[in-house]
């Protein structure tokens, strides 16, 4: 990859729109983070994670292109919506888009797949206990 | 007239394919350079982090950041701003 931007604005507004939309289904909030790690994979993931303003809210994807790692990180209460096996789903997704070079697809598809997974239905009447 | 001749011919012969050859080249790459540089697995990455939806800083000094959840001397408490016990999933390709 020459010296630029990872993304063109093009594809900067297809993720951004994905965050969007995963967040709004969901009701958590989608982080993406795509460049190198100063150290090993995970921890600098968790580390990101707690830069952001509500960890436990949050459900972080980081990608290395250069080591070509994915970790998808769920926060505290994240976790409950989105459980490991939906998480390591969407990451298969998303390791099969990087594998053929598309960065873009993979996190737009994968961000896609981890907020309809998180995706609670409304539970209707669940607070009219008076019309039961 | 041997001169003018020997000119057409370099001029069919020569010029001509050479057209269609920048022509046919043109058209391959020009998808290619529309989208720009293209992420290649194997091959190293220049470009800078990007953080989409995350903090008004676009990447964290790791001297500043905040110890891990676990980590000795940082009991695990809700309402820190350290995510407490996570989970996830990783990949490799």
């Amino acid at each position: 990859m020459p010296a630029g931007d990872a993304f063109t604005p093009d594809q900067l507004y297809d993720i951004e729109r994905a965050v969007r939309h995963a967040e709004e289904i969901s009701g958590l909030r989608f982080s993406v983070y795509v460049g190198g790690a100063d150290s090993e994979t995970r921890p600098f993931a968790l580390e990101l994670l707690n830069e952001l303003e509500d960890p436990d809210h949050t459900v972080l994807v980081y990608v290395d292109p250069a080591g070509r790692r994915l970790e998808i990180v769920t926060g505290a209460l994240a976790k409950r919506q989105l459980s490991d096996a939906a998480a390591g789903l969407a990451a298969l997704t998303m390791q099969t888009s990087f594998a053929t070079g598309d960065l873009t697809g993979g996190l737009v598809t994968g961000v896609q797949q981890l907020g309809t997974h998180a995706h609670q239905p409304t539970l209707l009447h669940a607070n009219e206990p008076h019309k039961q | 007239m041997i001169t003018l001749l020997s000119g057409h011919t370099v001029l069919v012969f020569v010029g001509i394919p050479v057209l269609v050859i920048a022509v046919v080249a043109l058209l391959v790459f020009a998808p290619s350079i529309a989208k720009g540089p293209r992420y290649r697995p194997g091959l190293s990455w220049w470009a800078p982090p990007v953080w989409i939806n995350g903090p008004a800083v676009t990447k964290p000094d790791p001297a500043h950041l905040p110890e891990l959840p676990g980590a000795p001397g940082t009991p695990a408490t809700a309402g820190t701003g350290v995510a407490r016990t996570t989970g996830g999933a990783s990949a490799s390709w």
